[in-house]
């Protein structure tokens, strides 16, 4: 019904009011000619109201006349005459259409560049910098290149760990995650902070510029600010400074290694089962059998069954390969196991502890729980925990 | 003969199981409800009013009855009315 009125629309169609006697032999005389009538309502005894298409209003409106009747065109419906209606109104289109042209203009450029995640680099100079690539805000969307902006970026700013770009709407935001960087390497016109880069104790603290926040002994969570940029006057103003100094805290490092004690290994027997399969446009067709090993590993070979150059049939023939395996169990000795586990945990920390921390304290624990050795290998450390983080106006 | 005639067409239909409405030029009546009837095959309008409308065709004249009755669609095979329907009578 639905699909019918959709269709008489875009058609178009015209109700119209028929008055006269006899209008039954009028219906009829439209249905002899073949003329689509629907929606007939019977107003009263002299008057009727139908929908017609265009096409049959004339041969309508034909006999119409020929039965001595009267009509009035009530309504025109559809696109057609709405178009038609349209022609009249040429700067109402005009507008419509100009409308969407300036909408789809506007949201061709980019308006507005974000960029998050900064703590090190000040915001301003990569703006800058992007400014002299050209990108600022009012460039057309199409010209900016995500891959090429993440390139250029990368470029200048070797440290900068992840760059993604991305074009939201009229936005350009790009995300930016920082690796440390050593902190006379910070731009010193910036006001900035030194907040932890690690959990910690405090063992010493020098601010050379800016206000101490935390005293010795005390124990700070990462990023909690450490010497602050923010001073206060005499007039109890705030003004910005370049935090500096050096803040020196016992920190941790945990690592735990766990491994079996007994251990399982597969030995191929050399007995080997087959089975084939077929493969079409990747619904596979698989031929059942049992496969008469408890344990085995399972090898899977595709092959084409036409390999024609010019045309690529997708059917495939498959061999399924079943190799038995036995399986050993090979008790590993509990000393050399644990030699291996502390070796394994303190290489890992290794990775993670800074050049120049002093190593104070190493603790190392070794627990047997069912098949398991675990290792736990903890370092303390004294180092400096100190990372500037530029002040965001 | 014409009675002999249509005899042989009904048993003909009936033994090649055809449809009878069409081998017999018969109209095919739809009733869903009380909302719609559809009268295909029909021979045309001779009445039509909000209560009553009456449609020729070979099996007589169809009566339908009922209020606010209205022609959903007329074509020259088909009629399709709508509204509140009470009767439906073929007067042969």
């Amino acid at each position: 019904m639905l699909a019918i009125k959709i269709w008489n629309y875009f058609k178009g169609y015209v109700i119209i009011r028929i008055e006269g006697l006899q209008l039954e032999r009028l219906l009829n005389l439209a249905l002899s000619q073949d003329i689509y009538l629907w929606d007939v309502r019977r107003l009263n005894y002299y008057q009727v109201e139908i929908c017609v298409s265009p096409k049959g209003l004339g041969d309508l409106i034909e006999l119409v006349n020929k039965a001595g009747c009267k009509y009035e065109i009530l309504q025109e419906k559809g696109l057609p005459f709405f178009f038609e209606r349209i022609k009249h109104r040429k700067m109402f289109v005009t507008g419509f259409v100009l409308f969407f042209l300036i909408v789809f203009l506007l949201s061709s450029f980019v308006w507005k560049i974000e960029i998050n995640g900064l703590e090190q680099t000040p915001l301003e100079k990569v703006f800058e910098y992007l400014n002299d690539n050209g990108i600022v805000s009012g460039t057309p969307k199409i010209s900016i290149s995500e891959d090429e902006v993440e390139l250029l970026l990368m470029n200048k700013y070797n440290y900068f760990s992840f760059i993604e770009v991305k074009k939201k709407g009229v936005k350009l935001v790009i995300d930016i995650k920082e690796e440390s960087i050593p902190p006379e390497k910070i731009d010193r016109d910036y006001p900035a902070n030194i907040v932890a880069g690690k959990k910690g104790v405090v063992e010493k603290i020098i601010a050379r510029n800016g206000d101490a926040l935390v005293k010795v002994g005390e124990i700070v969570r990462e990023a909690q600010v450490l010497i602050s940029g923010a001073m206060l006057t005499n007039e109890s103003e705030i003004y910005l400074v370049h935090a500096e100094g050096d803040v020196l805290a016992r920190t941790r490092y945990e690592s735990e290694v766990i491994e079996t004690i007994v251990k399982m290994t597969e030995k191929e027997t050399g007995n080997v089962f087959e089975q084939k399969g077929l493969k079409i446009n990747n619904r596979g067709i698989r031929f059942i059998k049992d496969i008469p090993f408890v344990n085995y590993k399972e090898y899977i070979k595709e092959e084409k069954l036409f390999d024609l150059d010019i045309i690529d049939i997708p059917i495939n023939i498959i061999t399924y390969e079943y190799r038995e395996v036995e399986i050993e169990k090979i008790r590993q000795n509990i000393d050399s196991l644990k030699n291996s586990n502390q070796l394994k945990a303190i290489e890992e920390i290794n990775l993670q502890i800074k050049e120049g921390a002093e190593i104070v304290a190493r603790d190392i624990k070794h627990e047997i729980n069912g098949n398991n050795l675990i290792t736990n290998v903890i370092i303390e450390t004294i180092e400096e925990i100190g990372k500037k983080v530029i002040i965001e106006n | 003969m014409k009675k002999n005639m249509d005899n042989i067409k009904a048993n003909l239909s009936e033994a090649l199981e055809l449809p009878i409405d069409i081998t017999l030029d018969l109209p095919r009546i739809t009733i869903i409800g009380n909302i719609e009837v559809s009268v295909s095959n029909h021979k045309g309008i001779i009445e039509y009013d909000n209560e009553i409308i009456r449609i020729n065709s070979k099996a007589g004249i169809i009566k339908v009855i009922g209020d606010e009755l209205e022609i959903k669609n007329i074509l020259s095979e088909e009629i399709l009315i709508i509204g509140n329907i009470e009767q439906v009578e073929i007067l042969s």
